[in-house]
């Protein structure tokens, strides 16, 4: 039962791992419904921003709140810059840049910082929390509680601002939001800015458990996908729950289906996509959508 | 109170013309009617006031040229339009719908004040604050929608055919309702609608379009008055 | 609304695209000249390099057919396949573990990989053409990603991580043929009839009715046009082309393993294919040529550089040339010629 419990409980902090990136995936596609593809690599581009600034000798939280600031920028000037000229282009034609834009911020970052792997700190400390024969590691409880306050942070500024409740709007009716003034341009690059951050927080959280290098989301895209599948892609709460089942899930097939071992886990997410898409396409918190086929 | 100055106004979708060069004047605090047949244009010219269909020519309200201007910039300027259909955000609460209609109001003070006046008008919607307006009938919506559009001040409200499907006594209602806002707040309105009788019932002045052109203007009473008129474009007879 | 009820649509808009298309219709008539030519000059071409270049050449006619694949399935059919390397790379092992566990003649890998793939993309196509666009193209990837670690597990029969090692077909003594002459025109004579054939197929109804699908699927639905069947249809022929493509690259190269398809590939063969241009005849073929040697020239720059060129162009491409460099050649012919016709 214990070593149940464990299982579980590692499931957890690689699933807010995934909530995080699959939150980040949310933001944008509730605005623009848009799956960015190359979200992942954004939030590794970020993490390579954090690394640099903690070589560079800066501490590790303010390195991090740094990262998070030019995450931000660097996301609405994306949206900008990149998106905004295929804004209510066909889904092909955004699908494609997203993977264009994929392909060149991994090869950016192989250039800027080679291919070879990096150490990446990490900002929690070392041990673990022992209760019950389950013992819970400290890292693990930190990512769950950066998670749980990016979490909490967004929803203050969706459900108690007004900049929220602007981006709500633009997310269920762009053309009224237009009618009642609101900007719905920079509304839209405020939701990819706020994706990047978010993501940055995805990649810092992950960078210390795997090794920092170009590739580090590569995996982490697939699970954040089916999390944000699963959990619906319109709906914040859902990614994040979604990401916490998809975690457990891969952990447990993981640790005690035989057949899946350590070397399959990647065809979890896989699975979970497939059953979702063709049993309950909008997923467990999403709005109902006329498919529009 | 502001002058709508519409002069030679052209619009359109893509390659296709729609409205080929319109001039009028409503006067401040007046309700302008358009009328006319499907496919005259009325729709297309709301959008071409409010700037969600690019028009050329000239819109000026209250000596504020606003034609090439963006949507929410137009709204900026206190021009509420309420589309055809529902135009709500229906994920919304009630209460949130209404609040989006201030945004662009850049002090607080009196939203809520505002809020009370609306509940007035719509008793209907204050039992609803904290439902969304997706499980709102039909008739509800569209009172939300001129809800939120008075939320914004609007020196100029544009309606979108306010009674399309909505039940005869609801319309008679929503149509008092609209008359008491233009008295009491002295909103300028361009209201099209289908249902002429209605809408000449409660403007000052009223246009007829056909094929994207003017084809008649005059009084509300002139225009009830012409029988040919009637029968030919508004498809009643009087 | 109106905008986003096209977005399962086309690639380009259907406004240029109609007139890309009739831009395009100009040099038509001179296609089969253009072809005759260039057939002489890839027959002649293994005589004339070295045989570092004609191993290029041929691993650009590999590229062009996948792409011809996947252009079947983006660009006229309008759906999106971010794992197509894994048709590839099943074509490949195919032919590969049929080498090497069954010493099985070579000829015979072709078919195999071809079967092995069209059903395996049947048996996909069946829940794939069920999901909208968007998804497509997450499910997709997600295939390509798991291809990799399936691969490694079943080592005994895949070689694992290791890969497999296999002997390249000899070229048989009366052609009096060197090894890279001889693979070049296999591959060449795969090449040609698998765009004879694929050109054939798009001429007739279902190419008609691939674009209807493409271009507006509820229309087509009302027209009669049977969704599932010619979705199904085009994801299964562009795997089987897919997997032709990698059962060729299994005879040339000698050598496969998981490391060589992975999600980069698929990836790369959408970018290449973007670059040469979506829905167009020349587009496989300017988009191996660009797989081919794009990564080749810029690796000298550095690791990245192919990356970060495939990036931007395709990024490019989609803002200012959505039907690729083939679209843009067509548009270049038209207005020569229409300069020529005014003087």
């Amino acid at each position: 039962m214990a070593g149940f419990l464990q299982q579980v409980v590692e499931g957890l902090g690689a699933g807010a791992i995934y909530a995080s990136l699959a939150l980040a995936l949310v933001l944008i596609y509730q605005f623009t419904g848009i799956v960015n593809f190359a979200q992942g690599e954004l939030a590794m581009f970020s993490t390579y921003l954090a690394w640099q600034f903690t070589a560079a000798g800066l501490p590790f939280w303010l390195a991090l709140v740094i990262t998070l600031v030019v995450s931000f920028a660097g996301g609405m000037l994306i949206e900008r810059v990149i998106i905004r000229p295929v804004e209510g282009a066909p889904e092909l034609t955004v699908v494609i840049v997203t993977v264009g834009l994929f392909i060149f911020v991994n090869a950016a970052a192989g250039w800027i910082w080679s291919f070879l792997i990096k150490d990446f700190p990490n900002p929690f400390p070392e041990g673990a929390l022992t209760a019950g024969g389950v013992s819970v590691g400290y890292s693990t409880l930190g990512i769950l509680g950066v998670v749980g306050v990016v979490m909490g942070l967004l929803y203050l500024l969706f459900q108690h601002t007004k900049i929220g409740l602007g981006m709500r709007a633009v997310a269920s009716n762009p053309g009224s939001a237009r009618l009642v003034g609101i900007r719905v341009g920079w509304t839209l690059a405020l939701g990819w800015g706020l994706a990047a951050t978010v993501g940055a927080v995805s990649g810092v959280l992950v960078a210390p458990l795997l090794f920092l290098d170009p590739n580090l989301m590569g995996g982490v895209l697939i699970y954040a996908f089916a999390a944000a599948t699963l959990g619906g892609f319109d709906s914040p709460v859902g990614a994040v729950v979604g990401g916490l089942i998809v975690g457990v899930a891969e952990t447990l097939a993981g640790a005690y289906v035989g057949f899946i071992g350590s070397d399959l886990k990647i065809g979890v997410p896989l699975v979970i996509i497939l059953v979702v898409l063709l049993l309950r396409p909008r997923g467990l918190f999403g709005r109902a959508v006329v498919e529009r086929v | 109170m502001s002058e709508l100055v519409v002069t030679d106004l052209v619009a359109g979708y893509g390659d296709a013309r729609v409205l080929h060069g319109l001039s009028f004047i409503v006067a401040p605090g007046e309700i302008c009617a358009i009328l006319g047949p499907n496919g005259a244009g009325k729709t297309t010219l709301l959008r071409a006031l409010s700037g969600m269909v690019r028009g050329r020519g000239s819109v000026r309200l209250g000596g504020t040229e606003l034609t090439g201007r963006s949507p929410d910039a137009i709204a900026r300027r206190g021009v509420a339009h309420v589309p055809e259909g529902r135009g709500t955000f229906m994920p919304l609460t009630v209460e949130e719908n209404l609040r989006l209609g201030a945004y662009v109001r850049r002090r607080r003070t009196g939203v809520d004040a505002d809020l009370d006046r609306i509940y007035t008008y719509f008793p209907a919607l204050k039992s609803r604050l904290r439902q969304t307006a997706g499980s709102l009938s039909g008739g509800e919506q569209r009172m939300l929608a001129i809800g939120r559009a008075l939320m914004l001040r609007p020196r100029l409200l544009l309606l979108d055919e306010p009674s399309l499907g909505l039940a005869p006594l609801i319309t008679r209602e929503l149509f008092r309702i609209v008359r008491a806002i233009n008295e009491q707040e002295r909103t300028t309105v361009v209201v099209v609608e289908q249902n002429a009788h209605l809408a000449l019932g409660i403007a000052q002045q009223a246009h007829v379009l056909e094929t994207g052109r003017i084809v008649l203007s005059g009084t509300a009473e002139q225009i009830r008055a012409d029988e040919q008129v009637a029968q030919s474009y508004l498809g009643y007879r009087v | 609304m109106s905008e986003s009820a096209e977005a399962t649509g086309s690639p380009v808009t259907k406004e240029s695209g109609g007139r890309a298309a009739r831009r395009w219709r100009v040099p038509v008539h001179w296609r089969p000249l253009v072809i005759a030519a260039l057939l002489v000059l890839a027959c002649s071409a293994p005589f004339q390099l070295v045989p570092f270049r004609v191993f290029q050449f041929t691993m650009v006619l590999i590229y062009a057919v996948a792409l011809l694949g996947l252009n079947l399935l983006v660009g006229h059919a309008g759906q999106i396949s971010l794992g197509h390397g894994a048709f590839f790379a099943v074509g490949a092992y195919s032919a590969a573990i049929m080498l090497h566990a069954w010493d099985a003649p070579y000829p015979a890998t072709l078919p195999v990989a071809a079967a092995v793939a069209f059903t395996l993309g049947l048996a996909l196509g069946v829940p794939a053409v069920r999901l909208r666009g968007l998804y497509l193209a997450l499910v997709t990837m997600a295939i390509a990603i798991f291809l990799g670690p399936l691969l490694k597990r079943f080592e005994s029969v895949t070689g694992g991580p290791m890969g497999l090692t296999l002997a390249k077909p000899e070229p048989p003594a009366w052609t009096g043929l060197a090894e890279d002459q001889w693979l070049y025109f296999l591959t060449l004579a795969v090449a040609v009839v698998a765009f004879l054939v694929t050109g054939s197929l798009l001429r007739s109804r279902v190419g008609r009715a691939l674009h209807a699908i493409r271009d507006d699927q509820a229309a087509a639905e009302v027209m009669g046009v049977r969704l599932s069947f010619y979705k199904t249809l085009s994801f299964a022929w562009s795997a089987m082309l897919a997997g032709i493509a990698g059962c060729l690259y299994t005879w040339v190269i000698g050598y496969v393993s998981p490391d060589s398809f992975g999600v980069t590939l698929s990836i790369t063969l959408l970018a290449g294919l973007v670059v040469g241009g979506l829905g167009s005849f020349w587009g496989p073929l300017l988009g191996g040529l660009f797989v081919m040697f794009v990564p080749s020239i810029s690796q000298s720059v550095n690791d990245a550089a192919p990356g970060v060129v495939f990036g931007l162009l395709i990024i490019a491409v989609m803002y200012v040339a959505p039907t690729g460099l083939a679209g843009l050649a067509g548009r270049a012919a038209y207005s020569i010629k229409k300069t020529l016709r005014k003087e």
